[in-house]
């Protein structure tokens, strides 16, 4: 059995390794550490995929980075889920919330399995297979510290379920949707629509067309006061729309991020005593 | 109409208008659940259902023009705002989706000042779109 799930990284990025295997070592004993470890690891990841890419970008912070190689193409909606699941907890950690093992132990897996893609692009071509990931096995604890892992296993995993739906409900195409055949099925549809509108005496949409849709300066037209309210307005009512979408999103992780925080104060002071 | 079936006609009408042009974005995709869940205040529930394979496979466009059709006043032009948003925030249309606007439109019965003024919300909106770090966890 190897000394870490990490090892197979030696060869193809040794900093990265070096993090990652930090971050297995302290899964148990310092979870904040772990997911410290856990983050950096992301952020020198992206580093060296954006300096492969888009260099220009080299000293933009870590959310910038991801969303620039997402758009690029180059992270998968999976991978890019992974860094910013480790990033959101790894930042929850920084800024003093109680990380757990559950946590920590969740977003290492979540690492390994970065880690072989991010070793196979970044040496491309190659073969890359470690065994599989294997938890690293946890010290021995009393009754009252398992059953306080135990409910923290079990908030992490309610807290994941919550997170999946809301991305279920976000997402435009579903993590199992074959978005390619969706895609060129609708395309289908709307090229017949396209012929019975042409048909139809419809005029036929060209380049020019779409330029002069696009380029329309509509606002100038509706801050006219017979439309009864500006873009101002509009605006305003959008944003306050977003804001709470987004109160209620974040409600919901500080609830968890406190209980989670319960929690681990409890385990401590069980195994203090 | 139910909250399934206006998700239904959201997510149909969004998907025609992000896969009439480029290959969909990471924005694009971002911007139609949350313009569903923000804007048009479907719930979870109603957004997961009507995404649902056996569901979505069932509908056609011209099944999502019937929908459209049917829409009150108000909610045609939520939802007509929303697939310019798409547009909008990828900041580009090609011919596909000019159409798939127009023909929205029409089953809607909406007139050109409506049209207008739903393009007029939707650059709106597309400028408001808060980045993914705001909905982290999501």
């Amino acid at each position: 059995m190897p000394e870490s799930n990490f090892d197979f990284l030696e060869k193809y990025d040794n900093r990265v390794a070096h993090l990652a295997a930090q971050a297995e070592a302290y899964v148990h004993s310092d979870p904040d550490s772990s997911l410290f470890k856990l983050r950096l690891m992301v952020e020198v990841m992206a580093r060296t995929l954006v300096e492969l890419n888009a260099s220009h970008l080299v000293d933009a912070d870590l959310s910038t980075m991801l969303r620039s190689l997402q758009s690029s193409g180059l992270l998968t909606r999976r991978e890019a889920d992974d860094m910013h699941s480790i990033r959101r907890d790894g930042n929850a950690a920084v800024h003093g919330h109680e990380s757990s093992t559950p946590t920590a132990l969740r977003r290492l897996r979540d690492a390994w399995r970065l880690s072989r893609w991010y070793a196979r692009t970044v040496k491309r071509g190659a073969k890359v297979d470690p065994p599989p990931f294997s938890p690293p096995p946890p010290p021995r604890e009393s009754r009252a510290q398992q059953e306080a892992r135990r409910k923290a296993e079990a908030l992490e995993e309610a807290a994941e379920q919550r997170r999946s739906r809301t991305r279920a409900a976000l997402l435009l195409f579903g993590d199992h949707d074959d978005v390619g055949a969706m895609r060129w099925r609708l395309r289908g549809e709307l090229r017949a629509l396209e012929g019975v509108a042409v048909a139809a005496g419809e005029p036929v949409v060209d380049a020019d067309f779409v330029a002069l849709v696009m380029a329309m300066d509509l606002e100038q037209i509706l801050e006219h006061p017979s439309w009864g309210h500006s873009s101002g307005e509009a605006k305003t009512k959008v944003e306050s729309q977003f804001q709470a979408f987004k109160v209620a999103h974040e409600a919901a992780e500080q609830e968890y991020l406190q209980t989670r925080s319960e929690i681990v104060r409890e385990a401590r002071t069980q195994g203090d005593g | 109409m139910n909250d399934l079936d206006l998700a239904t006609t959201w997510f149909l009408s969004a998907r025609a208008m992000a896969c009439g042009g480029d290959e969909p974005s990471a924005s694009e995709e971002a911007a139609a659940g949350l313009f569903a869940r923000a804007i048009l205040g479907l719930d979870e529930d109603a957004c997961i259902e009507a995404k649902s394979s056996e569901h979505m496979h069932a509908m056609t466009l011209i099944d999502c023009m019937s929908l459209a059709g049917s829409l009150p006043r108000g909610t045609a032009d939520q939802v007509m705002t929303g697939v310019m948003m798409i547009a909008y925030a990828a900041a580009s249309m090609q011919p596909l989706q000019v159409r798939w606007a127009s023909m929205l439109a029409s089953a809607m019965d909406m007139t050109e000042e409506r049209f207008q003024r739903c393009c007029v919300n939707a650059r709106v909106v597309a400028s408001m779109l808060p980045h993914e770090e705001e909905l982290d966890g999501a």
